[in-house]
């Protein structure tokens, strides 16, 4: 146990622990909602003994916090929280403690210290790395037609979308939290190539989803993708985004046969 | 369209009859394909998606080929309502205990659900693998209430079931439902092939080894069932005690409709089923390795239940006249689960469950002993209690140690002394208003006190009483702080089934809604109280079903091909198709629910025992109308109900109280 220096009122509190994860939610777990996730995280820290710590007051709640929502069902390998404990956890390089108590899909693959002065974690989270992939079909028209189009988006001043819901259809701006957009071909081995669009979208500003950018992008001819992926957050870089955390940069061009927007 | 994925369909299932492979037992059985990635694909389209998904920790998976019976146990409503009952948990451990048994879940899927699933041919699935229901050899259902009824059959429908058992293909899952709305199976009866009768830990295992011993025989050699060898089946379940089978019973009615008697249409089948009790409870000590949820249920917290049984003998409760005699758990017992619970579940909140908690014999030493140890922490204890009394408030002090004195919940059930006598609910108003003070006093700060309106020889005056009684309580509350609060909720009653008000009138809605209004005119002027109440049009297809017999079947099934869903949910409003099938099938309502039966008609539950003689309820009823209460058997000594004697019972109280109270 750190030092535990005397508060203002002479009440010993115990020194805090700070300690930011990067995760992933894949699997059945990208089903869980973002409201859902607190509970999650907590039952699964207590799970695993670890000492985190709790708010004051009549309802004390888990200090575990969440920079932003990722949308349901989106999966997710670039999630990102911030834990406090009241002792050292003991999980900067060895997170597979926590990954063990976490449901299947949800895996710790980066933790480290938070020491006094760090900036919010959400100021470390700039931009977000999207991917987009469709099933192995049509890749050989999908890919060139959406490569098209995606320099177009990129070279126009605006491009509004509209987002339907059932409370009313809105219509936003996708150009400005767009930072580059590639659409790609993946080969697969053993398997029929699929087109791959990777995005980097800014998580400051109005939130625009990567829903929007396929309806930017898909006038009404491509089929919405099936798998949304937030790869990883962090800074932006001219070749991809900087994992906040790890420091990896995860690369927009995915494959030799790209063309780079 | 560019990049449109070929249609993910599921491959129609086999036609049934040609299902066996599936149900083989042990690795001779063909896997069925798991629905998840069809599932997974349409899940975006559906509300609250991850009620679907499973994966919830402490969740078993077994594989196919390593069980000889394969079990789905369901709780027909959603994930968040069904996933935390403890009867369900429980013989899913018990279950997961036989080697070569293997259990998974499902719950009904929501109205967006269903639709999605019809669209693509998704069967009901198990939530551990997504299986089809087809393919599973016993569909056990447990029927808390009477509004998951409807919802059965969209699971029986949707999983490739025949709803009726007579239609069943000879390997077709055997449909087993439970629970203490199984206590009057009959407007189910021809949907289910076999009911379970009482407490579920025993029974299970014997029916999983005639299951088991049943497939070993008839699979032996690549064979499979024949329609002959899925009666005797039905017939073998039916000799194991607590285990009714309604296909092998019939019912006899009176010209003017009245029930004659329920009795069995071949030799052999015994008259009179009785239920199964545990009288040990140390013997099972479960559930342990609960299951915790990834998304909010209706009750996040690690449950223990403390004891079985009340005999405080409140005479509407059909819960309490079921489930005697008292059968506590050793607070050793219950201090383990809850410890080795808290730490394997990560649950912040622990749940001491029963029908009255505060009567524990031990209750203030264990309450008191598990306040010390979560002391400090985030873990907080709650123990459901109706009681109105300075031991219960105590008690609650000593839990509220970690955390809020916000809300207190007292149920008098009924607003004057007399009512109160005629329900058999022993409080006097001065100790409910002593109690209340002292609760103020204390510093809690809002108390909910829970009533019924519609109850047997109900007057105006009793009515009013409620109001009266809140309005009294409030100024109490009022002395201890202004902004003290109070919450009145009141429902309206329905008779149930082997309970003394079995034969009572059920109040017609419209006479809810005027009593209701009663109250809410009685106490307008006082803000700080407000009253919660149900639609009174909910207890309707409640009281039906409670107390229908096996002609009110067709109304089921015509209500659920109208679209009955989710009966009693406020986004389901299916009162309307109700009344469309009762018209369709040609019953009366008001001769099911607001017609007083007298003591010679035959009550299509009569075949079925809770070990409660039927002289004994009746003389109970004509007490209650003369507003005679009866004290609590457990404290001042048995007064024959018959439980005890008729199933070999006796009060299990750990240490017997001084006098030897009641039978044991
Ligand atoms: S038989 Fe006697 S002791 Fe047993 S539950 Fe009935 S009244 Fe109580």
């Amino acid at each position: 146990m750190a030092e535990c220096p005397p508060t203002a009122t002479g009440v010993t509190r115990p020194a805090l622990h700070r300690l930011r994860i990067r995760y992933t939610k894949l699997g059945r777990t990208r089903f869980v909602s973002a409201r859902d996730l607190g509970a999650v995280f907590e039952r699964s820290l207590r799970r695993a003994a670890l000492p985190i710590a709790y708010s004051e007051g009549f309802t004390p709640h888990p200090k575990v916090s969440f920079p932003d929502a990722l949308p349901v069902g989106t999966a997710s390998t670039g999630e990102y929280a911030e834990l406090t404990f009241t002792a050292p956890p003991d999980l900067e390089g060895d997170p597979a403690r926590l990954s063990a108590a976490l449901p299947e899909g949800m895996d710790v693959l980066i933790a480290v210290g938070v020491p006094e002065g760090t900036p919010k974690l959400a100021r470390l989270l700039p931009a977000a790395l999207w991917e987009l992939a469709w099933p192995p079909v049509d890749a050989a028209e999908l890919t060139p037609l959406l490569s098209r189009r995606a320099k177009a988006l990129l070279a126009a001043d605006r491009a509004e979308v509209t987002r339907h819901r059932p409370d009313g259809d809105r219509i936003l701006d996708v150009r400005p939290a767009l930072l580059a957009v590639v659409a790609s071909t993946r080969r697969v081995p053993d398997a029929d190539d699929r087109t791959v669009l990777r995005a980097v979208l800014r998580n400051d500003g109005p939130t625009v989803r990567p829903s929007d950018l396929v309806s930017a992008l898909a006038r009404g001819d491509v089929a919405p993708p099936p798998t949304i992926v937030r790869v990883v957050q962090g800074e932006v870089l001219p070749t991809g985004v900087r994992d906040a955390l790890g420091g990896e940069v995860e690369p927009l061009v995915i494959d030799v046969d790209a063309e780079a927007a | 369209m560019l990049g449109a994925a070929p249609k993910a369909g599921v491959p129609p299932p086999p036609p049934a009859g040609r299902r066996g492979r599936f149900h083989a037992p042990g690795d001779a059985a063909t896997e069925p394909a798991s629905m998840w990635p069809v599932l997974e694909g349409l899940l975006a389209s559906v509300q609250r998606p991850a009620r679907y998904v499973g994966g919830e920790h402490n969740q078993v998976v077994r594989p196919w080929s390593a069980a000889e019976t394969r079990w789905l146990l369901c709780y027909p409503d959603t994930y968040e309502v069904g996933q935390p009952n403890q009867g369900i948990q429980l013989l899913y451990e018990v279950l997961a205990a036989q080697p070569t048994a293997l259990a998974e879940r499902a719950y009904a899927p929501w109205v967006d659900l269903e639709e999605v699933m019809r669209e693509h041919g998704l069967p009901t699935f198990s939530l551990e693998t997504h299986r089809p229901l087809w393919a599973f050899d016993v569909f056990a259902v447990t029927l808390p209430h009477e509004l998951g009824h409807t919802n059965l059959l969209t699971l029986l429908d949707l999983g490739g079931v025949a709803l009726h058992g007579e239609q069943r293909a000879p390997e077709d899952p055997i449909v087993l439902v439970g629970g203490h709305a199984a206590f009057n199976p009959e407007p189910l009866a021809p949907f289910v092939d076999a009911v379970a009768l009482g407490d579920g830990e025993e029974v299970t295992v014997e029916i999983d080894a005639v299951v088991r011993a049943f497939k070993q025989r008839v699979y032996a050699d690549g064979g499979a069932p024949t329609p002959a060898d899925r009666d005797e089946l039905l017939e073998q379940l039916a000799r194991i005690p607590g285990v009714y089978v309604p296909a092998l019973y019939a019912p006899a009615y009176h010209a003017d409709g009245r029930l004659r008697r329920t009795v069995p249409v071949q030799p052999g089948v015994p008259p009179v089923v009785a239920k199964r009790t545990v009288q040990d409870l140390e013997s099972v000590p479960l559930p342990r390795r609960q299951l915790v949820p990834l998304t909010e249920t209706v009750h996040e917290r690690f449950s223990v239940e403390i004891f079985r049984g009340c005999t405080r003998g409140c005479r509407f409760c059909q819960a309490g006249m079921i489930t005697r005699p008292v059968r506590e758990r050793r607070g050793d017992t219950i201090r383990e689960l809850v410890e080795q619970g808290v730490a394997d579940t990560g649950y912040g909140e622990v749940g001491l469950l029963s029908l009255s908690s505060a009567d524990h014999s031990q209750i203030l030493p264990l309450a008191k002993g598990l306040a010390d140890t979560y002391a400090g922490t985030t873990t907080s204890l709650s123990l459901p209690s109706t009681r109105v009394d300075a031991f219960t408030l105590g008690l609650a002090d000593e839990l509220a140690r970690n955390g809020r004195r916000t809300g207190l919940t007292f149920a008098p059930e009924a607003g004057s002394e007399r009512m109160r006598a005629v329900i058999n609910k022993q409080v006097s108003e001065e100790d409910l208003l002593r109690t209340a003070e002292t609760a103020f006093a204390q510093g809690w700060r809002h108390l909910k006190l829970y009533f019924m309106v519609g109850l047997p020889t109900e007057t105006d005056e009793d009515v009013l009483a409620i109001a009266e009684l809140a309005v009294r309580v409030l100024r109490l509350a009022r002395r201890h702080g202004k902004g003290n609060r109070l919450t009145l909720s009141v429902a309206g009653f329905v008779p149930k089934p082997h309970t003394p008000f079995q034969w009572a009138v059920q109040d017609p809605p419209e006479e809810l809604r005027r009593k209701l209004s009663l109250i809410r005119h009685a106490i307008k002027e006082h803000r700080a109280i407000t009253v919660r109440t149900n639609d009174p049009e909910d207890g309707v297809i409640e009281g039906l079903l409670a107390r229908g017999d096996r002609r009110v079947a067709a109304v089921v099934e015509r209500a659920w091909q109208l679209g009955a869903r989710f009966d009693g949910w406020q986004e389901q409003p299916t009162l309307p198709l109700w009344r469309q099938a009762l018209a369709d099938t040609g019953l009366e309502l008001d001769w099911y629910v607001a017609r007083e039966r007298d003591l010679d008609e035959a009550l299509p539950w009569d075949h079925l025992d809770t070990g409660l003689e039927r002289s004994w309820l009746w003389e109970d009823w004509l007490d209650a109308q003369q507003a005679q209460s009866l004290e609590d058997c457990r404290f001042t000594g048995c007064y024959d109900c018959g439980v005890c004697p008729g199933l070999d019972l006796t009060h299990d109280l750990g240490v017997q109280p001084p006098g030897g109270a009641g039978h044991g």
